[in-house]
This record gives C-alpha cells, sequence and structure tokens, in this order.
C-alpha cells in the first residue's frame, strides 16, 4: 500500500472532517504531504480547531486500522487502487476510500443499477425481481439493502451472484437489522459496498450520500417504484445529473408508490416492462426466455388474469364455471410456476 | 356412639372418597373438628348448627369430635355440609333404623336448611361410581347436571328435612330418571354460515379445518367478519358424543360453568379477551385448582381475536397444550391434569392500521412496523396452525345482497364424511384427525407421487416457505384429499394446500 493510500485512509479515519473538509484539503496538497505536514496544512485550509496527533501516531493509526480491516476480510479502495471504478471519478465527491467486503472483481463489471421504494405492490415486486434476475445475466446489479425495491433486485440477482449491495451504513453495521443474515448472503455470493468506515452506524444523511453512489457506479438507474417523495427519485435524480440513463417501471395513474415513475416516464426516462427494454438501449442481445409449462385450466385462468389486470378467485370461478377452491388450487399453481403473483385480500394477477 | 358416612371431596376432575366420622360423648359441650379441613369446611359448624335446629332437629348438647379420614387430604368447599349433619344426627340417635349403607351424601346447607347446588358434581358422580357407589343424595338444584349418570339410584333433595324423612323412610324421594343425552338440545347459538356474506375463501379454509382438526388463522382487515365466520365454527363440527359431552361436562361442572340444561350437548366456543393472564388461561389457582380457558375449550373452539394483542408468554404457554391436548398444571398443593384438546383459531388485522394489502384503502404502516407487529406471534406457534387464510374485505354490496349462501349444515355432512374416512385410517393408531399425525403417519398415508414432490420443491424455492411448512402442507393437503373422496394426495390437493401458507411468504 502505498504512502497516498495509507494519506486516504488516515484522513477518512478522522472523524472530525466532513467530506468538504477533505476534499479542500485534498485540492490544497498532495496526500502524502497531507500525512506529513498535518499540523501546517491543517490550519491554513480548514477553518476551526483541529487536534492533529504527532506523524508516528497517524502512520501507527492507519496500519492498524488497515490490520483491523484485513482481519475482518475487508478491502478498502481509493482512487490510487487500480480497479477505483472509474465513473465513480467523475461524479461531484466521489468517495474517497470504498470497503468492500465479497467478490472484489464484481467492482469492475458492467453495472446497471435497480432501486425502489420500500413498500411496494406484490405484483411489482415479482416483476422486479424478474427483470432483475434477467439483467444479472449481463450486467452486476446495484442496489441497497431495504425492503421492497432493493429486495426485489437482490432476490432476483442472488441466484447468479452479479450483484453489489452498496449500504448506507458502515459493513459492521446492517440497516435495516431485520436484513442481517441477508447481508450475509450478499457477502458470501456478491459484494457489499460503503464508503462509511465499518464502525459507523446509518445516519439521516447517509441514505442521500449512498443513493449518490448507487448511480454514479452504474450506467443505468431502473426505478421499480417511486411515490411523489422517495428515495428512489433521489437516486434517478442523481442519474441524471451524471449523465446516466433512467429507466422507470409503468403503473396505473391510482397507484401511490407509481406516481414517481410514471413521472420519470413523462420526463423523458426509458419505460420497462421487461428485461428486454433494457438490453435493447444497450444493444444486447438478449438471451431466450424460458418458456412456462402450463396446462390446459391453467392457460384459460391466466388468460383472464391478464384481461382483468386483478382478479378474486370469487369471479375467476363464476367466469369459469368452475368451484372455488379448484380455482384456488390453479391460482397456486399459477403462482408456484411463477406465471402470477398474490396481491394482498386475495387477490391475484399475471406476471409476465 | 360414632358414625360414618361418605362423601366425595374434588381433587382437578377427579372425586376422592372422604368418610365423615362423628362421636359424640358425654362431658363438657364441644364441637372440634378434625382432619385437615379448611376454613370453608370447618365454617360448616356454624350451618349445620342452624340447619339442624331450624329444621326442627336437635343439636346434642354433648362433646362432639369430627373426623375427615383420609387424614392427609386437604378438604376444601362447603360440599361436605350434608354429609357432616347426616353424621351428626346418626351419632346423635336421631335416625335410628336408617339405611345409609353405601349412600353418599353431598351438598351445602343454608341456614334455613335448605341444600344449595355445588360445583363438580358430575365428575363427583362418575368416580364413584367407579368406586362401587351406587346411591347418591345430591341437592335438587343439581339434578340436570345428575340425570345423565345412568345405572345409579339418585336422591335429589330440597332441604334437610326431606332427607330425614327420606332415610327414616317416612315419606321417600324418587330416584331421579336417567335423561336420554341429545346432541344440541337447547341449542344456544344463533350462528349459521348462511349469515356469513360473501367469503368463499374463508368458508373453505372453515371447511378444511374442522374436517382435519387443523388450527386456523384468519388475517384480514377489521370488520371483514372474521368473529362472525368464527363463531360458526361449532355448527360445522361433529356432534358430541356422549363420552365427550360428560368429559366437556365434567369440566365445566368444576368450573362452575354449566349452564340450565346440566350437561354440555354443544361444543364448546371460548373466546377469552386479549388481556387474560396465562393462569386464567391454562388453569390454575390458589388452593383449589381451576380449569383454564383452554379447558373450558376442550372439545371445541379456542377463539383467540386479535392474536398479537396477547401477552407472549400467554400465547406461548399454548404451544405444549396444542401439542399434547392436554395440560398440567403444578401447584405446591399438588399436580392436576386437565384435558385440553381443541381447536385453535386466531384471527388478526395484517398491519397495523388494518389495511395492509386492501386493494380499496391504504396501508400507512412502515415495513418495520408491519414487521414489529406481526413478529409477535412466534414462529413455533405459527408453525402449530396448519391452515392460515387471508379474509376478504366485504364490498358494500355484497353486505346488502339477499343472495342465498351455503348453510352450515351441509358443510357439516361434509366434515362429517372427511372425518369417517380418518376414524377408519387411523382406527389402530390412537389418533382421530390428519392433524394428529406424526412423522410414522405422514410416512404411511401421504405419500407423494413424484409431481408432487415435483410441486413441493418449486414452492418451496418460489414461496421462500420455511422448512417447517412442508409437514403441514402435507397434512392438509390429506385433508383436502379427504374431503374429496381421494384416495391418494393429488398434484391439485397440494396446489390448494401451498395457498392455505400466507404467513410463510409474507
Amino acid at each position: 500500500m502505498t504512502a497516498e493510500e495509507r494519506a486516504y485512509l488516515w484522513l477518512c479515519g478522522c472523524t472530525s472532517l466532513g467530506d468538504r473538509d477533505r476534499a479542500a484539503l485534498l485540492r490544497a496538497a498532495d496526500p502524502a504531504e497531507i500525512l506529513l505536514h498535518a499540523e501546517t496544512i491543517f490550519p491554513a485550509v480548514l477553518s476551526g480547531e483541529h487536534e492533529i496527533p504527532p506523524y508516528d501516531r497517524r502512520m501507527h493509526d492507519a496500519d492498524a486500522f488497515l490490520k483491523m480491516l484485513a482481519a475482518k476480510h475487508y478491502f478498502a479502495l481509493t482512487p490510487f487502487s487500480e480497479d477505483y471504478p472509474e465513473p465513480l471519478r467523475h461524479i461531484s465527491l466521489p468517495p474517497l476510500v470504498l470497503y468492500g467486503l465479497g467478490r472484489r472483481e464484481l467492482i469492475r463489471g458492467r453495472k446497471f443499477c435497480v432501486v425502489g421504494s420500500r413498500t411496494i405492490p406484490p405484483w411489482a415486486e415479482k416483476a422486479g425481481r424478474d427483470i432483475a434476475e434477467r439483467l444479472a445475466e449481463k450486467f452486476v446489479i446495484v442496489t441497497g439493502l431495504a425492503e421492497g425495491g432493493d429486495s426485489a433486485a437482490i432476490a432476483g440477482a442472488l441466484g447468479s451472484g452479479n450483484l453489489i449491495s452498496v449500504l448506507p451504513c458502515g459493513l459492521d453495521c446492517c440497516y435495516p437489522a431485520a436484513h442481517a443474515s441477508l447481508k450475509e448472503k450478499i457477502a458470501e455470493r456478491g459484494l457489499l459496498i460503503s464508503e462509511l468506515p465499518p464502525w459507523e452506524e446509518a445516519k439521516k444523511y447517509s441514505f442521500h450520500a449512498r443513493n449518490r453512489l448507487l448511480a454514479g457506479l452504474s450506467e443505468g438507474v431502473f426505478v421499480l417504484a417511486a411515490a411523489t417523495k422517495s428515495g428512489a427519485l433521489i437516486t434517478a435524480n442523481c442519474a441524471l445529473e451524471y449523465g446516466r440513463d433512467v429507466f422507470a417501471f409503468p403503473y396505473s395513474p391510482n397507484v401511490r408508490q407509481g406516481e414517481g415513475c410514471n413521472e420519470l416516464i413523462k420526463c423523458g426516462a426509458y419505460l420497462v416492462t421487461g428485461a428486454e427494454d433494457i438490453f435493447s438501449v444497450y444493444g444486447i442481445e438478449a438471451g431466450e426466455k424460458k418458456e412456462i409449462a402450463l396446462s390446459g385450466e391453467e392457460r384459460e385462468v391466466l388468460a383472464f388474469l391478464k384481461e382483468s389486470g386483478q382478479a378474486h378467485p370469487a369471479a375467476i370461478a363464476e367466469r369459469t364455471g368452475k368451484k372455488i377452491f379448484e380455482v384456488t388450487a390453479i391460482l397456486s399453481a399459477l403462482e408456484i410456476k411463477g406465471a402470477a403473483v398474490k396481491a394482498g385480500g386475495n387477490q391475484y394477477s399475471a406476471a409476465e | 356412639m360414632i358414625a360414618k358416612v361418605k362423601c366425595y371431596a374434588l381433587s382437578g376432575l377427579e372425586g376422592v372418597p372422604v368418610e365423615v366420622e362423628t362421636d359424640v360423648n358425654k362431658g363438657v359441650p364441644s364441637y372440634d373438628m378434625v382432619g385437615l379441613p379448611d376454613a370453608a369446611v370447618k365454617e360448616s359448624k356454624e350451618r349445620v348448627r342452624s340447619a339442624l335446629k331450624n329444621s326442627g332437629l336437635l343439636f346434642p348438647m354433648n362433646r362432639i369430635t369430627i373426623n375427615f379420614a383420609p387424614a392427609d387430604l386437604k378438604k376444601e368447599g362447603a360440599a361436605f355440609d350434608l354429609a357432616v349433619a347426616i353424621s351428626l344426627l346418626k351419632a346423635s340417635e336421631q335416625l335410628v333404623g336408617a339405611d345409609m349403607g353405601g349412600t353418599v351424601f353431598l351438598g351445602e346447607l343454608a341456614l334455613n336448611g335448605d341444600l344449595r347446588p355445588i360445583n363438580g358434581l358430575l365428575p363427583i358422580l362418575i368416580s364413584a361410581k367407579s368406586h362401587g357407589y351406587s346411591r347418591f343424595v345430591i341437592p335438587a338444584g343439581n339434578r340436570s347436571e345428575a340425570r345423565f349418570l345412568g345405572g345409579a339410584e339418585i336422591y335429589p333433595a330440597e332441604n334437610l328435612t326431606a332427607v330425614v324423612r327420606h332415610l327414616l323412610g317416612v315419606s321417600p324421594i324418587e330416584p331421579l330418571e336417567t335423561a336420554e343425552y341429545v346432541p344440541h338440545a337447547g341449542a344456544k347459538t344463533s350462528a349459521n354460515l348462511k349469515y356469513v356474506k360473501g367469503q368463499p375463501l374463508a368458508r373453505r379454509a372453515l371447511e378444511i379445518a374442522v374436517a382435519g382438526g387443523h388450527n386456523l388463522l384468519m388475517v384480514g382487515p377489521p370488520g371483514t367478519g372474521k368473529t362472525m365466520l368464527a363463531r360458526c365454527l361449532p355448527t360445522i363440527m361433529p356432534d358430541l358424543t356422549f363420552e365427550e359431552a360428560l368429559e366437556i361436562t365434567k369440566i365445566h361442572s368444576v368450573a362452575g360453568v354449566l349452564g340450565e340444561e346440566g350437561i354440555v350437548t354443544e361444543r364448546p366456543f371460548r373466546t377469552p379477551h386479549h388481556t387474560a393472564t396465562t393462569v386464567s388461561m391454562c388453569g390454575g389457582g390458589n388452593k383449589v385448582v381451576h380449569p383454564g380457558e383452554i379447558s373450558l375449550a376442550h372439545g371445541g373452539v379456542l377463539f383467540l381475536d386479535e392474536l398479537p394483542e396477547y401477552k407472549r408468554s400467554t400465547l406461548e404457554a399454548l404451544r405444549q397444550p396444542l401439542e399434547d391436548g392436554k395440560i398440567t398444571v403444578s401447584r405446591a398443593g399438588g399436580t392436576f391434569t386437565f384435558p385440553a384438546r381443541f381447536m385453535l383459531c386466531a384471527s388478526m388485522n395484517p398491519c397495523p392500521c388494518g389495511n395492509y394489502g386492501s386493494s380499496e384503502r391504504t396501508c400507512s404502516c412502515t415495513p418495520a412496523e408491519i414487521r414489529r407487529y406481526r413478529k409477535k406471534i412466534s414462529g413455533p406457534l405459527l408453525d402449530r396452525i396448519d391452515l392460515q387464510v387471508e379474509v376478504d374485505d366485504v364490498a358494500y354490496d355484497e353486505l346488502t345482497s339477499t343472495g342465498e349462501q351455503e348453510h352450515s349444515e351441509p358443510v357439516k355432512e361434509r366434515v362429517e364424511g372427511a372425518r369417517r374416512i380418518q376414524r377408519n385410517r387411523f382406527g389402530e393408531y390412537g389418533i382421530v384427525t390428519n392433524a394428529e399425525m406424526g412423522e410414522r403417519e405422514l410416512a404411511q398415508f401421504c405419500m407423494l407421487d413424484r409431481e408432487g414432490n415435483d410441486i413441493l420443491r418449486a414452492a418451496f424455492e418460489r414461496m421462500h416457505l420455511s422448512a417447517r411448512a412442508r409437514a403441514r402442507i402435507i397434512k392438509v393437503a390429506r385433508t383436502i384429499a379427504d374431503l374429496d373422496g381421494c384416495e391418494e394426495i393429488r398434484p391439485k390437493h397440494v396446489f390448494e394446500a401451498v395457498s392455505y401458507r400466507i404467513f410463510d411468504q409474507m
């Protein structure tokens, strides 16, 4: 590890500094210089008092920190690292250090971001899962770790392992806490990334900062669900700012979780109903879609579902002349085969 | 002279014989009781003294010693009054020539000599009969309860005078005629599935749950008729047999909640409020151990409305009785086992605001709130609930529609058909319903073909089912096949069974 990288790690460990302070310091001097002559550079660049340890301590702190990272199998990327993601260099306030846990090679792949708000209709979640699963064949999926849209993307991409989850907290922590086991799974099969030191808890503002990384890392951002005020929209805004493509899943007008998506489409975002729509924008040949084998009566019920959008088994029973429990069995079969999805209130809809 | 009279004490649901011995000696007038009587028994002194006086009988002004044998058993309650009075009369030679051999005297005395009814008479009579006693004098107020015990002479008496005149042969009391047991005699419930509007899926779940003895959880927004559906459960359960009715009556008699009709002819439906304590739920008490709600629901339904509102410890206490069908309550005073084979039916909202998943209204809960709400129900408890069904949000049109809904009676017939199949199947295995199947029975009666296994595997992958859901799904599929009259479990049965595991997916 070079002196510059050491300096970066040390600077990031100085918790009394903000991002802007660090950026100002780095504009003023080389990182290695800062490490050597902090006593003179700090007061010259920054306003306010800063307690600055002597040089020996600084070196020692950086070494101890590196040892700690190694012990936990974390790795740290700085702009000096060879595999520091190129697109990130061009966003405002690129992270000085990225901490990672998992398959480091994923950071070099083609990355595509899938996000969505935490509350999301079951059919949209199902669609998101399927789209993420197919996207993961060609891209590394970048997303967060929350419920709803993030979970859908994770569920879709985890199988292939082409998944980067960017945390709003340090790698030691987990937000939301209920996803601790999911986080472990991602560390095993995919990659976890955070710009915060490992011990840092999630703060209100860290979500906003994290969203800029989601957009910054990726070639495009697909918004699966977003109300008019939603973190997913912040990610989309960052994407526009950084010149990335924005994609959105369409909703019918009265669905609250889809208002933001529809707004994005009005403003010119690509409308996405399947992974092909995204592949075609990037000129990627999409693989063959798997055909689901269905029986005659399953096809009949599925056709009715597609026709009516959302239906209760009782309505299907009335239409097809079957008994209600026969319809339940067929719907359950469709659900297991992945052709239908159950929403709340015993409503079913087609999922293709 | 020493007189001995038979009486009975209650220990849990069992009667224990107690002999009341009275000795009347010359000496300074005194009145002592020995043999571990508690306060209520000791107070019988005064009741007996007044009752004798007010019945025109003589209270001997001598040295009186009363002993309750066996001496090591704690005697509680007022049921010994009559026996004490009779033994006093006999010892003071006021009942000369009366034939009292093998007669058991039960009853509490009022000061004017009237006999008051006692709790737990039926279990005492049943135990005493099995101990070889066949003549009983009981309070007239317990008449309806005692009518159903065949093969014994039971004399219901209004007051002490009537007992004495009967014993002396002056005016014998007519023995009780044994009554015929009729299920649903004097039915109280007005619930019937015909009053439930819509809810085709929940109706089906109710039918499956009762047919296979499965526990049931209904999830749905407030005001959708979950309680009403639950109230219909007893109306589609098979009729009580006499043996079942007697067993239930014993419990209700001990708890003192027996109604006018004297025997329970309908399956119980208990709805303890969510503020219920663990003791009220499982049984207990300081000295006298009372059966709890789960024992009172024995043979019927225990309905827990708003399941997440119950105290966690109370819910967890249900786990063992749900497996064993009985509860053993241990106290310093002894260990008592009460039967508790009930069907658990629970209801809850899908989230704190109640609108999660509703197509009409918007849910205002955050995912964390919903998770916290659902976490109040532990996995192991949920694991014991085979069927989980979502109750529909009923539209206004449906509420006001006059369309004919299926009545409880045909559903009950189908349930009885499925139960017959299960009885034939499990004849020698000591179980009655599919829900009670263990690993051995599952392997024997619920073999899935390859297609069925493939479905289950796909279901597990697709719907992220927990591993323990597997056995539950197979049991429910078995019941659905039984309702269908099908020997083997077909794929459609498995598919339908999978749809009743909503909680594993949420």
